[in-house]
Order: structure tokens, then sequence, then C-alpha cells
């Protein structure tokens, strides 16, 4: 056992501040959840190219797998993969264990029942009417009270932290609020407090706080601990980084009513909409510089470093969404792009795009330290890497640009068949895009097991508590 | 391990920066927050599509007050005082960590 004393008069027991093996087991479900969804997505995918293997089996059917798909993405993929990494991080940047070791692996199995609950729930027919929120209604309060657990674990060791706060953990103390009460607006309001346009104004502020006040900020927040801890410098303005922050805070929850341009909603909320979504591009702008005027010196690490690669590819993927942004959210562009496959591309280019790849340069460089042996193929990374991006690349293009031609389609009034015709060939491309990302998370998924087996052997190359070889900087 | 590092050298254009961003943002922001607060009270003077939106501007309006209050509890307590000194603060506590690590895993 390692234990160091601090100048506080803490004494920090290094061995026991993080418990590896259940930050390994949220990744390991994370990883099982995003399986299952690109199944969902391919299943969805040969669908609309008329060639659905299930066709006819109703609880395989296709509006329930796409449900499936999204929500295995949102509850399964991502809020594991992110847990996962703040009892990580957290516990690192503060130097105090979370609440409970007991509590935490309670978390983990309850959410996990959460998840199944959904997906079980959703394919048996028992959706809510939410978009993101069809989890049924009856798992709602056991949901939101596990987001309870989940603050009650986390909020001690941040707010006992003395001093100015590093970033990072003002992004994740937001976060754990922030993900609990947009829960409970979204889940409970439309459900059972309000109806008609204001529900799904209401609804509309769901999905988009979603991603804005529980992906963005932890997803934000991960980036400011683990790039300047494999670049070994500290990140360029850590004053920029809290306007940054600050911005997102005041002027994010505006924002949701933007996917409900040219609805019934009263124009002064659309117009107020479109101005803070401005003001959010600008906070975002301030974002990017931050990170790469700290890569700037270091600009090799992007080639010989694996997670930097993987960090970097995934804000300029971030850069292109928010560029995107700034066009859809006016409502000129509206017009065009409104429930076409442009919606669809912008959604996979920052789902997977940005927090995908996050993740997954996360999960490259610790997973390692978890399994407890260095990688079994520095090839196989570069494949998962390589096949990861450039079929996201591709199948975001494939769709924005199919987006465009059947918005104009349905502008000229041509009949509705025509649209269907125009947008095939956008997805059949969509097809082997999805197979190239699924490819690359089998690549992946070989490796860790390979890994492992090499770890169970006691092969020599053990992984130094440090540095794996990928992080080549 | 010295958990009280000082500041390091302001940088000059990394504070330029900031302060240019910070009015970019606030001044088009500002003038958003102020539209929505004018179309707020028109809600109350009973504007016929004025009483639906009550709901997200509620929603909204709660979640500010509160981090208006927490904006205002970190100014207080000198959050924003020495504003670079915690990003090198969390450098050398990762590092301290990984000699730790290090040492723990020879022995
Ligand atoms: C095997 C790869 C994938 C394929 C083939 C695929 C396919 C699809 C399809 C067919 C849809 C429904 C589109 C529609 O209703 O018109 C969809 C929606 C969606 N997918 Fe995927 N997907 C894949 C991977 C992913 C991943 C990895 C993520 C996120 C990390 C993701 C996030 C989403 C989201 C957020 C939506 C909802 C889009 C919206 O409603 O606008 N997908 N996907």
């Amino acid at each position: 056992m390692s234990s160091a004393s601090l100048t506080d008069n803490r004494t920090v027991d290094v061995d026991r501040l993080v418990d590896r093996k259940l930050v390994l087991y949220f990744y390991l479900a994370s990883l099982t959840y995003l399986f299952i969804s690109m199944l969902g997505g391919l299943l969805m995918a040969f669908q609309l190219i008329r060639h659905n293997p299930l066709s006819g089996i109703e609880i395989f059917s296709p509006g329930r797998w796409r449900m499936v798909h999204t929500n295995a993405i949102a509850y399964g993929f991502l809020a594991n993969a992110l847990l996962g990494s703040m009892f990580w991080a957290v516990p690192r940047l503060t130097l105090r264990p979370v609440l409970s070791r007991l509590l935490s692996w309670f978390i983990f199995i309850a959410w996990q029942g959460v998840v199944l609950a959904t997906a079980g729930g959703i394919l048996l027919g028992q959706a809510q009417g939410l978009e993101w929120g069809e989890t049924p209604t009856w798992i709602d309060p056991v949901a939101l009270l596990g987001l309870a657990l989940v603050v009650l674990n986390f909020l001690p060791s941040i707010v006992m932290t003395k001093g100015p706060l590093y970033v990072t953990l003002w992004y994740f103390m937001a976060a754990l609020v922030w993900t609990f009460l947009t829960y409970a607006m979204g889940n409970f309001m439309p459900e059972y407090f309000v109806s008609g346009s204001a529900a799904g104004a209401v609804g509309g502020l769901f999905i988009h706080d979603l991603v804005g006040l529980f992906v963005t900020p932890i997803g934000w927040g991960l980036m400011y601990y683990f790039v300047p801890i494999l670049l070994k410098k500290p990140i360029w303005s850590h004053g920029l980084s809290l306007v940054g922050f600050w911005g997102l805070a005041f002027f994010y929850p505006l924002q949701g009513i933007h996917h409900f341009l040219y609805t019934p909603i009263p124009m002064f909320l659309q117009y107020g909409a479109v101005i803070s979504t401005i003001a959010v591009e600008l906070v975002v702008a301030s974002v990017i510089i931050n990170f790469f005027g700290t890569l700037r010196g270091s600009g090799s690490a992007f080639i010989t470093n694996l997670p930097i690669r993987w960090f970097y590819t995934g804000m300029i993927f971030y850069f292109l969404t928010c560029l995107q942004c700034a066009f859809q959210t006016t409502l000129t562009f509206q017009a065009i792009i409104h429930f076409t496959d442009w919606v669809v591309g912008h959604a996979h280019l920052v789902m997977f795009g940005v927090f995908g790849l996050w993740i997954q340069g996360i999960m490259t460089y610790l997973m390692p330290r978890l399994i407890g042996h260095e990688w079994y193929s520095r090839r196989l990374c570069e494949w998962h890497f390589w096949l990861s991006a450039i079929s996201l690349a591709a199948m975001a293009t494939d769709l924005i640009a199919g987006g465009l031609v059947q918005g104009h389609v349905w502008r000229a009034l041509l009949p509705w068949d025509v649209s269907i015709e125009a947008s095939m060939p956008f997805w059949v491309v969509r097809v082997f895009t999805g197979l190239g990302m699924f490819a690359g998370q089998i690549v992946f998924y070989v490796n860790i097991y390979r890994t492992f087996q090499l770890a169970q052997q006691g092969a020599p190359e053990a992984a130094p508590a440090a540095r794996p070889a990928l992080v080549g900087a | 391990m010295n958990q009280t590092t000082s500041a390091p050298p302001r940088n000059r254009r990394a504070r330029v920066m900031t302060a240019v961003f910070a009015l970019v943002i606030l001044i088009p922001s500002m003038l958003g927050f102020i539209a929505k607060f004018i179309e707020f009270i028109a809600v109350f003077r009973g504007q016929g599509e004025g009483s639906f939106a009550v709901t997200p501007m509620v929603n909204y309006l709660l979640a500010t007050t509160g981090f208006f209050c927490l904006f205002g509890w970190a100014l207080l307590h000198g959050m924003f005082r020495e504003i670079e000194a915690p990003k090198q603060r969390m450098l050398e506590t990762e590092e301290w960590l990984v000699r730790q690590e290090a040492a723990s895993d020879s022995m």
C-alpha cells in the first residue's frame, strides 16, 4: 500500500484513491452498449434501403430499434463512459476518493439496470413519447434517484477542495446538478404538468440540454484534464477556460427552442433561441482557441500521441459541428434543412465524431493502465482510429449532402416518392460507412480482449503506471 | 508535495484574449437576455401567445438565478484570484500521483 502526506496534513492513500476495477467495468459496459446501439443503427439503415433482415418481427420493428439505437448511445455508451472517466479524474484532481466505494458499485449496477430496463421497455412498446426521453415512465423516478446518488457520491470531494477550483471541477460540478435538473424537467414536465406546444418547447429544451448540459460539460471537463497531462503542459489560458464555462452556464439553457424554428412556438422565443445560439458559438470558439493554443509548440503530438490524436480530431469535428450550427440556426437555412438527413448527419458528427472520439481516446490511454498491460497491438489501435474517424467523416458528409438534396426536393413540392428515390444512394452509402465504424469497434474489442489475455498470462510487458507506449510525445 | 504553488508570470496576450472574449460574448448575450426579459414582461401584460412561453422562461430564469448565486459565491470566495494558478497545481498533482504510483508499483 502506498500513502503519502500533503502539506495540508492529509494523508492520501494513493492505491485506494481510484477504484480502477470500477472504471474498467464502466468502460466495458459502455462498449457493450455501443455494440448494441451500432447493431440497431445498422438495422435501421438496412430498413431504410428496404433490406430489413428482421422484417415482420414486432419487437424488433424499426421504430423500436431506432429508439434503442439512440437511447443505448445516450444512457448506455456515453453515460457509462463519462461516469467511468469521472471516477478516474475526480479523485485524482481533488486527491480525495469519492464518497463511498460501495455506493459507487451500487450506482454502477443500478445504472445498468436502468439502461437494460429502458431497452426492454422500448422493445416491448412502452416508450414514453418524448424524444431522447423514451425511457418508460415507470423507470424515470428510478433513473432520477440514480442521478441523485451520483451527485451525492461526487460532490463532497469537489466542494471540499480548497482554493480556486480547476476548470474541470467547475464543469463536473455544474454537470452533476444540470443533468439531474434536465432529466427531471424533460421527463416529468411534459408528461404530467404541461401539454401541447408548451410541452413541445420543454421537449426541445430537454434534448438540447441533455447534450449541452450533461455530455458537453463532462466531455470538455475531461479534455481539460487529459490534454494537459498528456502534453505535459498546462492549458493555454485558465482564465479563458473559465469564460467558456460561465458562458455555457448562462447562455446554453436558452437555446433549446432552436430545434423548433418555424413551429407554432411564438416567434419571439424562436428569435431568443437564435441569439443565444450565436452567443454560445462565441463561447465555443473561445474553448477551441484555448485548446489549439495549448497544442502550439507540441504539434507533433497530434501524430505521435494516439490519445491526443483522438482528442484533437474530436475537437476539429466539434468546430465543424458548431460551424454547421451557425448556419443551421438561421431561419433561411432552416427552411431547407429542417426534418432532413442534414440533422441526422449533424447528430452523428457531434455524438460520435466529438464525444465518441474523445471517449475512445480516453479509453486508448487508460485501458492499458486499467488492465495492467500494454496494448496487445499498436497497429490495431491505429486501425481502430482510422476506421472510426474516416467512416464517421464519410457518414456525416453523406448525410449532410443527402439532407440538402431532400430539402430541395421538398421545397420544389415534388411527390414524396421522388425524395425517397433521391435519398436512396445516400442511404446506401450510410450502410457502408456504418459498417466501417462497426469494423473499427470490432478491431478495438479484439485488441482489448488480447490485451486482457496477455495480462492474465502475466506477460512481461506490463503497462507502466504513468505512460503507456501509445503516448509517444 | 508542495500544494501551494505561486502563480506563473502572467501571460499578457492570454489576458487580453480573455478580456476580448469576455466582451464579445457578454455584450450580444446581455442584449439577448434583455430582449428576453422585455418579452417576459409582455407575457404578464396578457399577450395572447405569451402565456404559453412562461414554462420555458421560468425554467431558464430559475437555472440562471442559481448560476448567478454560484458566480457571486465564487467571486466572494476568491475563485478568480490568481486565475492561472489552478492549471499549474493540477499538473503538479498529477505528476506527484504518477510518481507515487510508480514507487508503489516497484515495491
Ligand atoms: C454502425 C453505425 C451507425 C449506423 C449505421 C447508424 C444509423 C442511424 C440511423 C439509420 C438513424 C436513424 C435516422 C433516421 O431516423 O432517419 C440514426 C440515428 C441516430 N444515430 Fe446512428 N448510426 C450509427 C452509429 C451511431 C453512433 C456511434 C452514434 C453516437 C455515438 C449515433 C447517434 C445517432 C443519433 C444521435 C441519432 C438520432 C439522429 C436524429 O434524430 O436526428 N449513431 N443512426
